[in-house]
């Protein structure tokens, strides 16, 4: 990312993610690590895949650091990594130096997991984590001191040389443990060669380990193949043979152990208790570690917060149902008291269920940052795809919005940017020429506004040409050519559907998916996309989106015998008006709002609602999104309430100006109205269905 | 509902039919060569569709209109905490309309892929096994929604098929 700011102590929600998932880590590597202590305390062989899951952990580590640019653990964990692989193959010697290093490696990531988003703490490390480092390194190089036992072997040297680093470690080992090395060969058709291959190694294994699967040489007949198992166990030939039992199957001696008791390798020095519960790290360059979990998050399925949502907003529904009872019980003379009684109750849970509203809000809540983060990742990308020189900058990472607002937002605004890459951004000699800086530049900004978010998305590229963008339109028969349009109007060409200012096609932007399909994702959302674009200096794309789909105020209001929710957030006024008040232009109903005309829609017209009311007096609801105004007419206003707005489940997917519906406590549900469709279609002077 | 049996009010158990029809297994019933379904009435004529695209059975409830839809869509209702569009299947199949009764019930199907789709009905009869000889193809049904006929004593039910009907376009 362009702009990363030093952050203060309190981690951000990125870091925490990073700490919470680098502590699952840091725990599989202490169980790792105790079982390997129990395994050596117990004088028992070490377990290869022991050895292997740390070096996976260690390697996830790594790779995790690396995500999130901690440049610091990602270093350390890397040596961790290296120290672990050597393990693995036998170059580094399994011993009590070898794990107190590895231990303290891992004590020191857990002091650095409680330093993580505080950087002066993190710069303080630098000097433990080298010296660490450097110790590693020293460890990893040092050669392993004993005589090849390999070289006593009887085996064909031509065999050896198709054995792999870990294979041969593996050999290794077996001969150090006093164990037999034996080769199993054994022919099969080779028809179904992987099962009988499958299950003789399935054999071996109940007594020994399978070190390597080699081809064997030697003719055999054409339709049968024939492998050799170099295979170390406790058995003898003979006793092996006996266990395989098949006359297809031929054990010969590679190396008989010798008969003496097996001995703990020269590289194994007797097993020290390790310390893995850190009681000696008062003496290691770190503080000491706590075992308890630092970052205390629990990360959770989006499904969960959905239902638990779900819940408090059912719960909010029969609050509103409570407050009515309270107010019936209230208003009669008998039931006065008591009503007032159970207002006062009705009032203290008003309160606690707004804030668990809120809490669990909260909990949905993540800041653009991820989404910034994986822009940057595909700026960097096109940047070398399409050898532009472009820099993206944003502002605003702290920005925060609903999760599945924020998984939604992705696609457009990716969308945006590769245009922006692709068509916008001049080619370098054509910025040199308009003087403009040889390096492009897209900048992100995300802040937020009322219970909106606007992230606009600007580049400094060419602009959008409108003479271009209106002959498209025409030759696609969107606009007629002698039509009038405003600059605006224009412009909202590029949301016409099929439409890409430029003729020919590139892999990046491709075409057909275009800026119709980011306004139809935005507008899913309840949002709204502006465009503006000046010639020459650039273009600015702006979506403006609700903080959060979840609970959010409605005006419910009444139209004939219907009721509709409008969502508060989009109305700007109510006003009771006269019906000799409306003014015309063109047959469209206007109003005149303070010197400014503001189109009105009739609820009942739009929806084909007969409204039957003859009073000379409606209610207009005054909506609006970005710098657009629309008022709608409707015969009743009812109150304000919270509402969850649900999705309608059924074969008709979607109808244009209906976003949903809720519940109110009684029991049929209001159909929400979708403001941004309503107001796009005034606009674009389409009448109702 | 612990009472099986019929009650005067609500002659088949609807209750008890819903659960049952929930708890089949049609694995189960494919491996015998046997099929299960739901019976229910329209215009006075049997219906049926295979139970395991039934996932609940429920009373008519307030139903709230959509706006700028066929006649067909009644419109929507609220099942705990759902918002479910309802189908009026006698519309939809081009019977004679009418407005429901007391023996209504709205019949919640789901699709495989978990799609949901609710019918009004005009009243719901029982489940019922039938092996595959009782299913003959329906010859010449008028929107290909009939899928089959089926003989059960000496009526025929006309098997639906819930895909093609959900496909009629109004």
């Amino acid at each position: 990312m362009a702009t990363r700011r030093s952050r203060k102590p309190a981690a951000g929600k990125a870091d925490l993610e990073f700490v919470s998932e680098a502590e699952d880590i840091l725990e599989r590597m202490r169980e790792g690590l105790a079982d390997l202590s129990d395994q050596r305390a117990a004088d028992a062989e070490v377990s290869p895949d022991l050895i292997n899951r740390l070096f996976r952990s260690a390697h996830s580590l790594k790779a995790l650091a690396g995500m999130f640019g901690l440049d610091s653990i990602q270093g350390l964990a890397h040596h961790l990594e290296g120290i672990l692989d050597g393990l693995r193959l036998g170059r580094v010697a399994l011993d009590s130096p070898a794990l107190n290093l590895i231990v303290e490696a891992v004590q020191t990531f857990a002091s650095l997991l409680e330093s993580v988003g505080d950087q002066d703490a993190l710069a303080a490390f630098a000097g433990p984590i080298e010296d660490l480092a450097s110790r590693i390194e020293t460890m990893i190089h040092a050669p392993v001191v004993s005589e090849d036992v390999l070289e006593s072997l009887d085996i064909d040297s031509s065999l050896l040389r198709a054995l792999t680093e870990y294979e041969e470690h593996r050999l290794r080992e077996s001969l150090v443990r006093g164990r037999h090395i034996m080769m199993v060969d054994s022919t099969f058709e080779i028809m179904s060669f992987e099962e009988g291959l499958s299950g003789l190694s399935e054999a071996v294994r109940e007594v020994g380990e399978v070190i390597s699967t080699l081809p064997a040489p030697g003719d055999a007949p054409e339709s049968q193949i024939r492998f050799s198992l170099l295979a170390a166990t406790e058995l003898s030939v003979d006793e092996l043979v006996e266990r395989i039992d098949s006359p297809e199957v031929g054990v010969r001696w590679v190396r008989q152990a010798p008969a003496t008791a097996p001995t703990t390798s020269p590289a194994i020095s007797p097993a020290l208790p390790i310390d893995t519960e850190g009681e000696t790290s008062q003496s290691s360059p770190v503080t000491g570690e706590s075992l308890r979990s630092i970052s205390e998050t629990v990360r959770v399925d989006i499904h969960k917060l959905d239902q638990l949502m779900n819940l408090v907003g059912e719960l909010v529904i029969q609050r509103v149902a409570i407050g009515d009872i309270a107010s019936q019980l209230a208003s009669r003379t008998e039931t006065a008291q008591l009503g007032k009684d159970l207002a006062k109750i009705h009032k203290s849970l008003e309160r606690k269920l707004a804030g668990m509203q809120s809490a669990v809000l909260e909990v949905r809540m993540v800041p653009m940052r991820q989404v910034f983060d994986k822009v940057s990742r595909v700026v960097r990308a096109l940047r070398r795809d399409l050898q532009k020189d472009v820099r993206l900058e944003v502002s605003g990472a702290e920005t925060e919005l609903d999760k599945l607002i924020v998984e939604e937002l992705i696609d457009p605004l990716m969308h945006i940017v590769r245009n922006a890459i692709d068509h916008a951004i001049e080619p370098i000699e054509e910025r040199l020429a308009a003087l403009k800086e040889p390096e492009g530049c897209i900048r992100i900004e995300a802040y937020q506004r009322g219970n909106h978010v606007v992230i606009a998305a600007g580049d400094d590229g060419r602009g959008i040409d409108r003479d271009s963008l209106r002959e498209r339109a025409e030759s696609l028969g969107i606009v007629s050519p002698g039509d009038s349009l405003s600059d605006k109007e224009v412009l909202d060409l590029v949301f016409a559907p099929g439409l890409s200012t430029r003729s020919e096609v590139s892999e990046t932007s491709g075409r057909g998916v275009g800026m119709d399909v980011v306004r139809a994702n935005v507008t899913a959302l309840g949002g709204a996309v502006d465009i503006e674009s000046i010639p020459g200096q650039g273009t600015t794309v702006s979506m403006t989106l609700p903080i959060t789909l979840a609970i959010i105020q409605s005006l419910i209001v009444g139209v004939g015998s219907h009721r509709f929710a409008i969502p508060m957030n989009s109305v700007l006024e109510t006003m009771l008006i006269d019906l000799n008040e409306i003014q015309y232009s063109e047959g469209r109903e206007l109003l005149d709002l303070r010197g400014e005309a503001l189109p009105l829609r009739r609820l009942d017209v739009e929806f084909g609602i007969s409204s039957c009311e003859p009073d000379a007096k409606l209610f207009a609801v005054v909506v609006g999104l970005g710098e657009l105004r629309v008022g709608l007419l409707v015969d009743r206003l009812y109150s304000q309430q919270d509402t969850v707005i649900k999705p309608i489940q059924g074969p008709v997917t979607s109808v244009r100006g209906i976003a949903g519906a809720t519940e109110l406590g009684d029991q049929d549900p209001v159909l929400v109205i979708d403001v941004s469709s309503v107001i796009e279609d005034v606009l674009h002077r389409r009448d109702s269905a | 509902m612990s009472e099986v049996g019929p009650s005067p009010e609500v002659p088949p158990d609807w209750e008890s039919l819903a659960r049952a029809a929930s708890l089949v297994d049609a694995e189960d019933a494919a491996v015998q060569d046997e099929r299960q379904l739901l019976s229910f009435e329209l215009d006075g004529s049997p219906y049926a569709i295979p139970v395991e695209r039934v996932r609940e059975i429920v009373r008519m409830r307030p139903v709230t209109p959509i706006p700028r839809v066929s006649p067909d869509v009644r419109g929507v209702v609220s099942l705990r905490g759902e918002i479910i569009e309802v189908i009026d299947l006698r519309r939809r199949l081009g019977l004679e309309a009418s407005e429901p009764t007391r023996r209504s019930r709205i019949i919640v199907t789901r699709s495989e892929e978990g799609e949901v789709a609710a019918f009004l009905v005009d009243a719901v009869r029982e489940v019922v096994t039938l092996s595959e000889e009782a299913i003959r193809p329906a010859a010449g049904s008028e929107s290909g929604s009939v899928e089959a006929l089926c003989t059960l004593g000496d009526r025929f039910v006309s098997l639906l098929n819930l895909d093609r009907v959900l496909a009629i376009d109004v």
